[in-house]
């Protein structure tokens, strides 16, 4: 991987590394925003002009935010704009590393000046061969058209749910409270490049979430129901009666959960699980970055098989309407669909330009920014496990005993190590092939090749669904990543958490 | 420390162009981040730096009893862009209720208090070069260590100049700095058949110390050794010492939430006087606690940043509020406002929140406890717990808990075998009566340090639930 050097503008008056802030701001002290992205072209395909004298390749993407969302609970009510955030990121190559620069801003002299600090950088470059791995030469255009707009349902719609879906859940005895987001946000981002790429998506991503809280003797304990995709009104249909209803029951029932088992047993991942497990088993021992660093376990495992012929793991960018569905990646690859465990065999992993050149791949459509403030990373979009055939019940009954583990709230992944942690909100027991009593919430760990292998069946596509979360890189570079999948029986370690 | 004379003024421009009815709020920040990014010894990216500059306006209406507010960021500085993000926030604001009459700003007289340590000169005057030369001397620090090195890491400093100007007359305008530090170590070697174990440590301080590098480098390549010929933990109810760098990852994330006005209004607050720790608790919040990531002389509304007690002899002593969930009780802010902080996670671009509640930097008092070895040896049979996978609590329950990335088992009052894998767990605090952390201390050591955003000894809880083999 050639080695990035990011700045943004200028060099301070002695010569140091740096830039000439204050100039820098005044710049972005500009014009109001712009109806459409798109409308900054002409500004931004000067900057790749000015690059192309100095470079071979050259590459910006500039990105607008907003949003709007709401919370509500028996006591308040607090409606809230999104930021209205707008800038750029500049990428060159530099005949030995990347150079990267980034403003806040689209106005026409931020964007000179940060294009004049990338021919600096630029000029101390060795060579002008082009770079690693394949530019992206796509075209495109794609914006959500939801059928229902959440801009259109606005705050006094949001509202309107939010008191039917208090409403329902306060009917059930001991539930005296239920919290309530609901909102949208607008993802803008226009991406071109010196070989010809020119893609523009807009992405509007919907999104709320439930939480009935159940009070019993000084106790408080919740449940809850997330949703969210790309598009608008149709993600909150799940919100009905019936379901709010049933996780007020479930809220109630937690205040009498009985402690999980500890140990090592037969485990039951219910579909928001076995997501976060494909998500951390495999999505990031799979982003082939930590290839690169010699930091994935998985590296020396490519092409190996590593569980059951019914196993297949997927990211999938592609997946229509998924929570982390992208047109286009930041490097200007579209989103694609790509199988990480086929039957079993581990065969592909997650590429931008560079990494997948030791081993002839290209890439995939994960390179993702957080935002025009971060740098590119390779990042999962929707990662699942596929439906198999097996039915719930023949899963519980095939699991004889154990511990069936119910709505994920947190995972994280041991890249080199091959550990995992999966966080649940609660869980039932299993015993002589029956679901029995309700359990608290608890954490699962385990080696990820031993949970693989150890995989005794997948259930059926009635149960699929892709979850709505966010992904750090380390401990930061937020963003949006769907996970889902179907019920999934294997074995590990489980214990309070 | 000798902060800069002129910090950005982003709010008091902004305000000054603020066409709006109060009361409202500007709270402001210009931000420079400056990054390394690392591929074992080379230098895969350095950003240097990234620039941005906004604001967030927080419109305050009172009306029939109840207040509305709304809240719009934007990064947008012209006239045109300040009237749509005050636009953005009357239209919020026009829908929300909030249960209080009425709201006081933090005025003139409400800022400046001395200083607080919260900014390191030489972080501000020479950022790139100072994380240059502490990527350095991380890099001489692994020299001495043959099969242990590092894989991937990064060293970021933000600078960060923060300003706040609201209807009641009040300009605040501050510096402060930011580092976030993030290593992965490998380790290799012997034994025959070991695989690789990896070490994972991230910290966010107010300033770098190279001078400390060579022992935590010591200590991390001890840990990713350890990391190779650990075996699970068994299964049962156990004494766990907890040092504060666990700790942290615990405590403040369940009491910076129960304990406050948010929390009372949907009656999840402990009430004052419930016995919820042991005799000889003393917990506090401290906005003023010398280079915590969490200090500054003003809260993120420019209320003075104080020091409150959360818990004597294990009592709830008081909540914490800001000025609106303040508002509900009536009880005056206690400086407690704070942007971009949940679930963990802390957001640098505050700008871009509208306040909330949350402690400060907990502190506990240190105990009788002793040493780190005393703690151990009181222990007797038990697990010394250095790393969970993500530990997170819930903040509702209190529960806790996680896979163990490294630990010791303590046999005989000493630390022996390293493990990994299993899990511990339990309640972080729990309502009187309940086992939790806070009620099982079975020692409280006598040395209180320093880690993100709190201030303790290393803790004996007695016993957690602890699964694996």
């Amino acid at each position: 991987m050639g080695a990035i050097i990011l700045s943004v503008a200028g060099r301070l008056a002695d010569g140091r590394v740096g830039c000439d802030y204050d100039f820098i701001f005044r710049l972005s002290l500009g014009e109001p925003f712009m109806p459409d992205l798109r409308d900054a072209e002409a500004e931004l395909r000067a900057v790749l002009k000015r690059l192309e004298r100095a470079t071979s390749f050259a590459e910006v993407l500039a990105e607008r935010t907003r949003g709007e969302g709401l919370a509500f609970d028996r006591r308040t009510t607090t409606a809230t704009a999104h930021p209205r955030l707008r800038g750029a990121v500049v990428r060159a190559w530099g005949g030995n590393r990347w150079v990267e620069a980034a403003c806040s801003g689209l106005e026409a002299a931020a964007l000179g000046a940060t294009a004049e600090a990338l021919e600096r950088d630029l000029g101390k470059g060795e060579t002008q061969g082009p770079p690693p791995g394949t530019s992206s030469t796509a075209r495109g255009e794609r914006t959500d058209r939801p059928a229902h707009p959440m801009s259109d349902l606005g705050i006094e719609g949001m509202l309107g749910v939010a008191k039917e879906i208090l409403g329902w859940a306060t009917q059930v005895d001991g539930v005296r409270d239920c919290n309530v987001r609901i909102g949208w946000d607008e993802d803008e981002r226009f991406y071109l490049n010196t070989a010809g790429a020119r893609c523009y998506q807009k992405l509007s991503r919907a999104h709320g979430v439930a939480a009935p809280l159940a009070f019993e003797n000084g106790r408080v304990e919740f449940d809850f129901l997330t949703a969210g995709r790309l598009g608008g009104r149709e993600a909150l249909d799940q919100f009905t009666e019936p379901a709010i209803r049933a996780l007020a029951e479930s809220a109630r029932a937690m205040l009498s959960a009985k402690a999980p088992p500890s140990g090592t047993i037969t485990v039951l991942l219910d579909p928001s699980v076995s997501g976060t497990f494909a998500h951390e088993s495999f999505g990031h021992g799979t982003e082939a970055d930590q290839f690169a660093r010699d930091r994935s376990y998985l590296k020396p495992l490519l092409g190996q098989t590593l569980g059951p012929e019914f196993l297949t793991l997927v990211d999938n960018g592609a997946y229509p309407e998924g929570w982390g569905s992208i047109y286009f990646d930041d490097e200007g690859h579209p989103g694609q669909r790509t199988v990480m465990v086929d039957h079993g065999r581990f065969i592909g992993a997650l590429h931008d330009r560079e990494t997948g050149i030791p081993t002839g791949s290209p890439a995939t459509g994960n390179t993702r920014r957080a935002d025009f403030q971060s740098r590119a990373f390779v990042r999962m979009t929707n990662t699942y496990v596929e439906p198999g055939d097996w039915s719930l019940e023949e899963l519980v009954a095939e699991a004889k005993d154990g511990v069936l583990l119910e709505n994920a709230t947190s995972g994280i992944e041991d890249p080199l190590g091959g550990q995992m942690q999966l966080k649940v909100k609660h869980g039932r027991r299993i015993e002589h092939g029956r679901l029995t009593d309700r359990v608290g919430s608890m954490a699962l760990s385990g080696r990820v090749l031993d949970v693989l292998r150890s995989t005794r069946g997948v259930g059926k596509s009635d149960d699929f669904t892709i979850d709505p979360g966010f992904c750090g890189k380390g401990h930061s570079d937020m963003l949006p990543a769907g996970t889902g999948g179907v019920y999934l029986l294997s074995t590990a370690v489980v214990g309070v958490a | 420390m000798t902060p800069p004379a002129e910090s950005a003024d982003t709010a008091f421009r902004v305000a000054d162009r603020l066409r709006a009815e109060g009361p409202w709020e500007v709270f402001a920040q210009r931000i420079r981040r400056f990054e390394i990014h690392l591929n074992g010894r080379a230098i895969e990216l350095e950003r240097a730096p990234v620039l941005l500059e906004g604001y967030g306006i927080r419109l305050l209406r009172p009306r029939a009893e109840k207040i509305g507010t709304g809240f719009q960021a934007s990064n947008d500085l012209s006239d045109e862009g300040i009237r749509e993000a005050v636009g953005g926030a009357e239209s919020v604001a026009a829908r929300s209720e909030f249960p209080a009459q009425s709201i006081r700003l933090p005025g003139p007289s409400a800022t400046g208090r001395g200083d607080v340590p919260v900014f390191d000169e030489t972080l501000w005057d020479r950022p790139l070069e100072t994380a240059r030369s502490y990527v350095e001397a991380t890099f001489r620090a692994f020299d001495p260590h043959r099969n242990e090195v590092l894989s991937f890491g990064s060293v970021k400093v933000t600078l960060v100049e923060t300003s706040i100007a609201n209807s009641a007359g009040l300009r605040v305008r501050y510096p402060h700095t930011v580092v976030e530090t993030e290593f992965a170590v490998k380790a290799t070697g012997g034994p025959e058949g070991a695989g690789p174990g990896e070490y994972w440590v991230t910290d966010m301080a107010r300033r770098l110390d190279p001078a400390a590098l060579p022992g935590q480098v010591a200590d991390w390549c001890r840990f990713a050794q350890d990391v190779r010929r650990a075996k699970p933990p068994p299964t049962g109810d156990l004494p766990v010492v907890l040092p504060t760098s666990l700790t942290m990852t615990i405590l403040p994330t369940v009491l910076g939430f129960q304990f406050t006005g948010g929390a009372r209004l949907r009656e999840i607050a402990p009430p004052v006087g419930a016995k919820l720790g042991v005799d000889g608790l003393h917990v506090f919040d401290d906005g003023r606690f010398p280079w915590s990531v969490a200090s500054g002389p003003t809260d993120d509304e420019g209320a003075p940043a104080g020091r409150h007690t959360l818990l004597r002899d294990g009592a709830v002593s008081e909540l914490l509020y800001d000025s609106l969930r303040g508002a509900a009780f009536d009880a005056p802010s206690t400086g407690n406002a704070v942007r971009g902080l949940g679930f963990g996670y802390r957001d640098l671009y505050k700008f871009t929140h509208p306040p909330g509640e949350h402690s400060t930097t907990i502190v506990i008092e240190p105990g009788s406890g002793g040493s780190d070895a005393e703690l151990v040896e009181a222990a007797g049979d038990g697990i010394w717990l250095q790393q969970l996978g993500w530990a997170v609590p819930d903040q509702v329950s209190g529960v806790f808990g996680g896979e163990i990335r490294i630990g010791y088992r303590i046999r005989g009052g000493k630390l022996a075998e390293p493990v990994r894998g299993g899990t511990v767990g339990g309640s972080a605090v729990a309502p009187p009566g309940s086992p939790s952390v806070l009620a099982s201390l079975a020692g409280i050591g006598s040395e209180q340090h320093l880690v993100g955003d709190l201030a303790a000894p290393t803790l004996l809880v007695r016993p957690l639930s602890v699964s694996g083999a």
